[in-house]
């Protein structure tokens, strides 16, 4: 019961706290341009008010791609710790998580494509191309942690860091290089050609309408989600859980006061970007921690 | 379409008093661009007025928008698109016909191409007067919608399912017959 | 052993002749020796010795073991399918004939540790196998050819090997061998271990031996493509293996970096460049089993890094691998045989939609991907962390960039096909098309079936790898029922498979609450306000990678460099032919120089 219970904290957190900072962040971006902005709960009428409507469906592949896209990400979410909350203590793996993840990206692009458009399909091409990109700097940097650690566990990484300091001061290189590849993993600029809305019409969206929209819009809230809790449990310590959640806030409108400013990458320039600097970065940081410094 | 029974088009449930709620405060709209009433609208949402302050904001395609701009006049050719691209909004959707040029042809009223009243096409929630509309009238139509969807008045996509066959008719009355071979032969 | 050998020899002639009168006899004797042989197998003990016609050869370990059933499974859907598919083939006859005694070959070369009979049962499984790729395409004879050659090259090295053995040792009892390997001289050792080794290496299809692979699973019969890369690749892993921890590879070569020695860490070197050469080419081809071709050379490099690694870990990583890799491609190769089947075709972007058409077929291909990917609740998952963890365990950073380009990689090229083939607008040409029949079915549902079983429980097939490297005194890979351990952490798949079904159940009680969709036809698109009337050409299915592929677009090929070799081998046998040949002039030469070595006096 106490499993249900740290289970359902998650993700009620993942979902407040999710769309509350979504908000804020929109707020962010609009004091940014000169705007006013939308108010901070904005993002929750736009869930709620997606899921009333009365969509269109183009055939079982498209539920189920969006089903399997939700409750890919809900699974994966259970695993992550937040600072020091975690549901299953002992099963935060990183690369589990890392793994389960892409069943939630997996089901998506496989729903958005099922829709037969072809914007989708360029949309979930370029989404792919650029995961190829951003996931290799991101993987060596954090293996070089896990190396360091002698340890895959996030929540252990955790609590040396309670006792060590914070691994962005340790490893400032990796972190910078981790939190590039962060704003290529969220989709913000300059890495946001996956779903160029004056392009290809929004990309893998296109054909989304009504709940559809809606499920798709928590589904990535929650990727947000746990793609910045590794990035605060990793590199700045995690804490308890009210640091924890200050410290995402941070990361988030860090994140978005950089992508607020910036132009779009095309695809093949993100791609390159991310296998010279970042790698380069990362592989700094492999001898850092190779030679002990 | 599907008959209504003795439901009046105005009745609600709590349920969807309550959506309503929701459906006004986060309009997403899609504005086909048909004419001069498209450049009214980036200073709509940029810094100086800022749409998003009431949860409006621009949609890539139509079957993420809620709201449907037509921002200008209408040929014949352009009508064609306005319904194919209506009839792929998810309900519920709202219309707003931008400038005189919605209401009677505007300025181009004689043209032999050009469609004179939106409304027998499409149902139309809102028109905003003008040539065209500056922003502060854009703004004005916006909080009148939403006022007009709280209280369950914008029921322009239940009109369209009641009165299908009637719309359905002068569609086809004013497009007339295309033959078509292929995609190069329209 | 002897028994489940001689009843598929014997089955062989049995096969060809009934197939004689009723094609359809062929693959049913087929799978009941498939399932006769499992049976028999479960119940030997691992470690016996048997005679095979009076001679003292044959020795099953838990390793042969292990591949014998695997390769058993692969058998037994392959007769299942070919039940129906059958009658697409010309020759049904030879094929079924050659299918068995392809099997009976396999068998034999995991049933013994006696070289010069591996050697038999191996160049036996080539020859049967050989005779097979020709046999649906006319083109395919060239695919023929590459086979062979490049498996030659394997197998007269391991010949070669094999008899300077016995030179030394009088024996060819792989056991024997490798207990007095240490007496020889380094350069003998190296010699002898690579050119083994070179024979498991162009079986599975690793760099640099990997260019028979697109040839030959692309244009092989549409079934047989699901043996070739589900078995008969997985016979190199084997030998592989086999050799790795048999023979005492720590103690023979000087260790190199993070616990690994230098031969291992040049194999994990061609695992590397093979999983980069198969990643990139499979994200360019068209042909969607060509496709899957490269991906088998990928997961090959894969399964060579895990075995290289020869740890607790990594090793137990690469024989899961084996398992994974080998289910997976079966499935994805059967699909790809009944989407063959029902439209003709293997071209990615002739096709599209399919899904609407044939769903099974589409599940079987999907939960394939996944696997094959490495993504849970599938089995394929956790062999990819086995070899992770690893590796990160070593601090092999520079192979694990290639191991994650791989395994990202993988999500690209698996999505091709997916996206083209099965997803997106259905052609109006196969707007008529049907399911396959039920009894092509049956195999890609239990596929299906066994491959998310043993992702959430791999106690059976762990079970068998503890034992195998308990065998070759590797530390044991620990696990306790589902949760698998090791020194950088566990995780628990019944516990993941438990969250994973919690969340769908979440998502889809949020689907089913909301207001339903309404279901319209797929021409009913967003096309930009556009009247489309050929929705075939509103598919994106061709350069699907345009923007990635031309970044490596002018790359330098192996096949290419194979091909100027053999063309240059042919100028040369030009030249010859035309010296020896009866002509005058040729008379003159030959006159000329044998009388310039009379005179000079050689």
């Amino acid at each position: 019961m106490a499993v249900a219970a740290r289970v359902a904290g998650v993700l009620l957190t993942a979902f407040f706290f999710g769309l509350t900072f979504e908000g804020i962040g929109r707020k962010v971006t609009a004091r940014i341009q000169k705007r006013y902005g939308p108010p901070w709960y904005q993002n929750f009428i736009d869930v709620l008010k997606t899921l009333t409507k009365h969509g269109w469906t183009h055939g079982w592949i498209f539920d189920f791609g969006v089903v399997m896209a939700l409750g890919g990400v809900i699974a994966t979410l259970t695993f992550v710790p937040l600072g020091n909350f975690v549901a299953f203590p002992g099963l935060d793996n990183f690369f589990v998580i890392v793994y389960l993840f892409t069943v939630g990206a997996l089901g998506m692009a496989m729903g958005m494509v099922g829709t037969g458009n072809p914007w989708a399909s360029i949309g979930v091409a370029r989404a792919l191309t650029l995961m190829l990109g951003y996931e290799v700097p991101y993987l060596i940097v954090i293996t070089s942690l896990l190396y360091n650690f002698k340890t895959s566990n996030i929540s252990t990484i955790v609590e040396i860091q309670s006792v060590n300091g914070w691994n962005i001061f340790r490893f400032p290189i990796g972190a910078l290089v981790a939190f590039i590849c962060l704003q290529g993993m969220l989709g913000k600029e300059p890495f946001e050609a996956p779903i160029a809305p004056a392009e290809i019409a929004s990309g893998p969206m296109v054909e989304l309408s009504a709940k559809y929209m809606g499920l798709l819009m928590l589904m990535n809230t929650f990727m947000e989600f746990v793609e910045i809790s590794i990035f605060v449990d990793l590199f700045l310590g995690g804490g308890n859980y009210f640091e924890f959640l200050l410290k995402y806030l941070t990361v988030w409108i860090f994140a978005i006061m950089i992508s607020a400013v910036l132009p779009r990458f095309r695809i093949e320039q993100a791609v390159y970007f991310y296998w010279t600097v970042p790698l380069l970065l990362a592989f700094i940081q492999v001898f850092l921690v190779v030679a002990g410094m | 379409m599907s008959n209504r029974g003795n439901v009046k088009i105005d009745e609600r449930t709590v349920w969807e008093k309550i959506a309503d709620q929701l459906r006004s405060r986060s309009m997403w709209m899609l504005h086909y661009c048909t004419g001069c009433g498209a450049v009214e609208l980036p200073p709509s949402m940029t810094s100086r007025f800022d749409l998003e302050r009431f949860g409006i904001g621009p949609m890539a395609t139509p079957r993420q928008a809620d709201i449907f701009l037509i921002t200008g006049y209408l040929s014949v050719k352009t009508l064609r698109r306005v319904i194919y691209t209506y009839e792929k909004m998810p309900d519920p959707k709202y219309v707003i016909g931008f400038g005189s040029c919605t209401i009677n042809g505007g300025i181009y009223y004689d043209s032999y191409a050009t469609i004179n009243r939106l409304d027998y096409y499409i149902p139309v929630d809102l028109y905003i007067a003008g040539c065209m509309p500056r922003p502060e009238a854009i703004f004005e139509a916006f909080t009148k919608l939403m006022e007009m969807i709280r209280k369950g008045e914008a029921n322009g996509w239940k009109r369209y399912k009641e009165n299908y066959e009637w719309y359905k008719q002068n569609q086809l009355r004013s497009l007339g017959e295309v033959i078509i071979h292929d995609e190069f032969h329209e | 052993m002897q028994n489940i050998l001689l009843v598929a020899i014997i089955g062989s002639v049995a096969g060809y002749l009934l197939s004689l009168f009723y094609r359809r006899l062929g693959p049913i004797i087929l799978l009941l020796i498939s399932l006769y042989a499992f049976a028999m197998l479960w119940e030997i003990p691992s470690n016996t010795a048997e005679n095979f016609l009076g001679y003292d050869v044959l020795y099953l370990t838990t390793l042969g073991k292990y591949f014998a059933l695997l390769s058993l499974i692969v058998f037994s859907a392959y007769a299942i399918f070919n039940i129906v598919w059958i009658e697409t083939l010309k020759t049904p006859h030879a094929f079924n004939a050659l299918s068995i005694l392809t099997l009976a070959g396999t068998l034999g070369v995991f049933f013994t540790t006696n070289l010069v009979v591996l050697y038999i049962f191996w160049e036996l499984t080539v020859f049967a196998s050989l005779f097979i790729v020709p046999m649906s395409k006319s083109e395919a004879k060239r695919a023929a050819v590459w086979y062979v050659t490049i498996t030659a090259i394997g197998s007269f090295a391991f010949l070669f090997a094999t008899f300077l053995l016995y030179s030394k040792f009088y024996t060819f009892d792989l056991v024997e061998i490798s207990r007095n390997l240490s007496q020889l001289p380094k350069p003998t050792i190296w010699l002898v271990v690579c050119s083994m080794l070179t024979a498991g290496i162009a079986k599975s299809g690793v760099f640099p031996l990997h260019v028979w692979l697109r040839n030959v699973h692309g244009k092989a019969p549409d079934t047989f493509s699901a043996v070739l890369s589900g078995q008969l690749v997985k016979m190199g892993s084997y030998l592989i293996a086999l050799l790795l921890s048999i023979f005492p590879v720590t103690t023979l070569f000087p260790h190199f970096y993070g616990g690994v020695n230098i031969l291992s860490y040049i194999l994990i070197w061609l695992g590397n460049v093979s999983i980069l050469v198969g990643t990139l080419m499979a994200i360019k081809q068209n042909d969607m089993k060509m496709l899957i071709a490269f991906s088998t050379v990928a997961n090959s490099g894969y399964i060579l890094i895990g075995l290289a690694l020869l740890d607790q870990v990594g090793f137990a990583g690469g024989l899961f691998h084996v398992f994974n890799h080998a289910i997976a491609a079966t499935m994805i190769f059967l699909s790809f045989a009944a989407v063959v089947y029902r439209t003709g075709t293997t071209k990615i972007d002739e096709l599209g939609g399919l899904i609407h058409r044939m769903p099974v077929t589409f599940i079987t291909y999907l939960v394939g991907i996944i696997s094959l990917a490495g993504i849970p609740p599938t089995s394929g998952f956790i062999s990819k962390w086995m070899i992770f963890q690893s590796l990160v365990s070593r601090g092999m950073f520079v192979t694990e960039i290639f191991v994650f380009v791989g395994s990202i990689g993988s999500f690209l090229y698996v999505f091709r096909p997916l996206a083209g083939v099965f997803l997106g607008q259905l052609k109006s040409k196969y707007k008529d098309v049907r399911e396959v029949p039920i009894i092509m079915q049956i195999p890609m549902i239990l596929l299906v079936l066994v491959t998310v079983f043993f992702g959430v429980f791999p106690g059976q097939v762990l079970e068998f790898i503890v034992g195998a490297q308990k065998e070759f005194g590797i530390d044991a890979f620990q696990y306790e029922g589902t949760k698998l351990i090791t020194s950088m952490g566990y995780w628990d798949t019944w516990i993941v498979f438990v969250m994973f079904a919690v969340g769908f159940l979440i998502a889809a009680v949020l689907y089913l609450i909301t207001p339903k969709g309404k279901k319209i036809p797929l021409e009913d698109q967003y096309t930009s306000g556009e009247f489309l009337h050929n929705f075939d050409l509103y598919h994106y299915a061709s350069r699907f990678y345009a923007f990635l592929e031309r970044e490596y677009g002018d790359h330098p090929s192996l096949e290419n460099l194979y091909a100027s070799l053999v063309n240059a081998l042919k100028s040369l046998g030009k030249g010859i032919d035309y010296l020896v040949s009866r002509t005058a002039s040729a008379y003159v030469f030959w006159l000329g120089v044998i009388l310039l070595l009379l005179w000079k006096g050689w």
